[in-house]
């Protein structure tokens, strides 16, 4: 499969401070792509020099196989983290104006962005102001601005966040469609549940380094196997011994299990390459009382977190 | 750059301003605030016969008090007037337009030290306004002395100034032995008839038309530099802090996107500038002025030719690009219009100079203060404005400052391209200046 998107060594300082050290990352096409990391990771500084909003110190970026050119930013769809529109103009005016500067004529564009403002129930609201909108209506013409070029690829940086419950579901249905269309979608977000339900791939971004990358079905089959869930009343000490425990590569304490006991803690346990789960539970059953221990398959949250550890 | 890209930015820019209401406002208010202005003090002071409440006290002797106080109250009164003498008088009287005088006389009596202190006590209780004081002393070394609470009203005592002299003069003419009648004769004023040399042939007319109409269009060039140049900050700071410049970055060039933003702002402005000159063309052909309103007599409408119109509009041009890459770099560099007001007077200093300069560059239009000026870039477009309206520049002169003017231009909007690509984007604290050279240098 090619790869629409691809980042070769890229780099990006800003002062003293590398915001992205030499960051490789290919996006096939066809597939919906997360970009995750906390916050400060470079997410959004990735993000803009793909957009070519800011120039990297170094390295390539390829689009659709080959370095860009100057036309190639209009066949993206491109949603920055801050969102804003012009104010006073109508809604229609607006997205007129947005399909213009990604170089569709007016009158091809009036009846795609008529069509989007009835699918999203803004039909009676085309001739109004933005500022008369509600906040989850400039959303919904904020995204309606993104994709009305078709673009091939969509870029949505951090596309959840300040999102209403509404157009979440919104947001989500239009990527499947736009997955099940063919196109290829890269999205960053710090939100790990997003990520699990909806991403084919991820890249995982720590401190302007990729840490992990790849399918993530494949990901979480390599790291499945050595997850588990332990359950037991334990005191922050407990807690303590168990991290410190041989075998154990990260212990991730869960909310607790019953409000009536904050004792009774969850923890989920990476285990360390070959290292043996009966081994373990023996130790475990020494100072605690275990009420549960099973395999569990890791969730994207443990994942990262162990591949930051092991980057660091 | 792709100019197709700035055509659709400016499109924008000049729909969505002209179909605000503010454009139309401003567009109705400013030749209403400007004729308000200019024929305003002219109408108060025809309509309003201010009072001055002066009391003379005449220790001469002579009988000056008295001629004085005729002279204040009956200017008219001289003896044996011409019809021709007047008219002039009247004229006189129309351009000093409000001062009136209600006289009395007060004799200095016994103490005159005593006198003078009632005299303060009745201006400290606003029984009077002022004093003066006539003294055989005063008419030998010509001072005498007026005694007032405020001195401001210059005015005022020019006129008095004149009459005194005016009188003086008169009472030592007969003094000398002349009679009254040809003292009249021989006093008589001599006005000046002006008439305006141009290159269509020389026209009569009033130094005050001319006047006006440099200050007006001087000021009116100021007006629109300012206001649309403060609108360019203003259309770059909306664009920033809504962060809708993000999405268009991603689609255009920012320098497409300041191409097309300062061309769509100076349509609008180009808009409004020819809809007032239109209109004023209009409303001062000779059918429609007399009926809107009667001209004082001996007003006659200054001739505007065509060439200071196409000056007008070429010198809003420099100076709306001069102005407008300075105030889009103010603006892309801020992230509120609070934060960019402390350094939009940087803008006002370099425009403001030749308003305070107007009356010596009026005055003398070719002088090498107003030549000077004139071929500094950011005070060409009103130096030369005044000197145009005034008596039109040698070509060379022209030439010179505009040329100038179009380097400073280029200058300008390199630099503000530079700052500009950078700026926008940049969210957050408010940059210093060595910041903000830095995205020059780097960008």
């Amino acid at each position: 499969m090619t790869a629409s998107l691809e980042l070769r060594d890229v780099e990006k300082r800003y002062g003293d401070f590398v915001a992205v050290a030499g960051l490789s990352l290919a996006v096939p096409a066809g597939v919906i792509f997360g970009l995750l990391g906390p916050n400060g990771a470079g997410k959004t500084t990735t993000l803009r020099m793909i957009m070519d909003i800011l120039a990297p110190d170094s390295g390539e970026i390829l689009l659709f196989g080959r370095p860009r050119l100057a036309g190639d930013l209009r066949r993206i769809g491109y949603l920055p983290e801050e969102r804003g529109l012009y104010r006073k103009m109508t809604v229609i005016d607006q997205l007129l104006f947005l399909a213009e500067i990604h170089g569709l004529k007016r009158r091809q564009a009036l009846p795609v962005v008529e069509d989007w403002l009835a699918r999203v129930d803004l039909a009676d609201w085309g001739r109004k102001k933005i500022e008369e909108l509600s906040k989850g209506m400039q959303q919904k013409v904020q995204l309606i601005g993104t994709v009305l070029h078709q673009p091939e690829i969509l870029i949505l940086d951090e596309p959840f966040s300040g999102l209403d419950p509404i157009n979440q579901g919104l947001f989500k249905e239009l990527l499947l469609e736009y997955r099940r269309q063919g196109r290829t979608i890269l999205f960053s977000t710090h939100g790990m549940e997003q990520a699990e339900k909806l991403c084919d791939h991820i890249g995982l971004i720590s401190h302007g380094r990729l840490v992990l990358a790849g399918e993530l079905r494949e990901i979480k089959r390599q790291a499945g196997g050595n997850s588990y869930r332990l359950e037991a009343p334990a005191t922050a000490g407990d807690l303590e011994r168990v991290k410190a425990l041989p075998g154990v590569e990260v212990a991730i304490p869960q909310e607790p299990l019953d409000p009536v006991d904050p004792r009774l803690a969850s923890v989920r346990l990476l285990l360390a390459p070959g290292a043996s789960s009966s081994e373990l539970l023996r130790r475990l059953v020494q100072f605690l009382e275990v009420r549960e221990f099973r395999s569990e398959e890791p969730d994207l949250e443990d994942i990262f977190i162990k591949a930051v550890r092991d980057a660091a | 750059m792709r100019p197709e890209h700035a055509f659709i930015v400016a499109k924008r820019e000049y729909l969505a301003r002209l179909k605000s209401k503010g454009f139309w406002i401003a567009t109705a208010l400013l030749p209403a605030f400007m004729g308000a202005m200019i024929l305003g003090p002219a109408l108060a002071a025809s309509r309003t016969k201010a009072q001055q409440r002066l009391a003379i006290v005449d220790e001469t002797g002579a009988g000056l008090g008295r001629q004085l106080a005729a002279a204040l109250t009956e200017p008219g009164a001289e003896i044996g007037e011409q019809r021709e003498q007047r008219e002039r008088r009247e004229r006189r009287e129309r351009d000093e337009g409000s001062v009136r005088f209600d006289v009395q006389l007060v004799p200095p009596g016994p103490d005159p030290a005593a006198r003078r202190a009632e005299l303060d006590r009745r201006v400290r209780a606003k029984e009077i306004g002022a004093w003066v004081w006539l003294t055989t002393g005063g008419l030998r070394d010509n001072r005498f002395e007026y005694h007032a609470e405020s001195l401001s009203n210059v005015v005022t005592q020019e006129v008095l100034r004149t009459r005194i002299s005016r009188v003086v003069s008169q009472w030592r003419l007969h003094a000398a032995g002349l009679d009254a009648a040809k003292i009249a004769e021989l006093t008589r004023p001599v006005a000046l008839s002006t008439i305006r040399i141009s290159a269509t042939g020389s026209r009569a007319e009033q130094g005050i038309g001319g006047f006006m109409l440099a200050f007006g269009l001087c000021f009116t060039l100021y007006m629109v530099i300012v206001i649309y140049g403060q609108q360019v900050m203003q259309g770059v700071i909306e664009e920033k802090s809504s962060r809708i410049v993000e999405v268009i970055a991603a689609a255009i060039r920012p320098t497409e996107l300041m191409a097309g933003k300062l061309a769509g702002i100076c349509l609008v402005a180009l808009t409004q500038l020819a809809i007032w000159v239109a209109t004023a063309l209009v409303l001062t052909t000779p059918a429609i002025l007399g009926v809107l309103l009667t001209l004082p007599a001996g007003l006659t409408l200054p001739e505007v030719p065509g060439a200071v119109i196409v000056h007008l509009f070429v010198l809003f041009l420099l100076g709306f690009f001069l102005y407008s890459t300075l105030y889009a770099m103010i603006g892309a560099s801020f992230n509120s219009v609070q934060e960019a007001q402390q350094f939009a007077a940087v803008a006002v200093v370099f425009i403001v100079p030749p308003l305070l300069f107007m009356m010596p560059i009026l005055n003398d239009p070719d002088s090498p203060l107003a030549v000077g000026m004139s071929l500094f870039p950011f005070f060409t477009p009103l130096v030369m404005m005044l000197r145009i309206a005034s008596k039109m520049p040698s070509a060379w002169q022209i030439a010179a400052a505009y040329s100038l003017c179009l380097l400073a231009i280029a200058g300008m909007v390199w630099l503000c391209a530079r700052v500009y690509r950078v700026g926008i984007l940049m969210y957050g604290k408010k940059p210093t200046l060595r910041e903000i050279w830095h995205w020059v240098r780097y960008s």
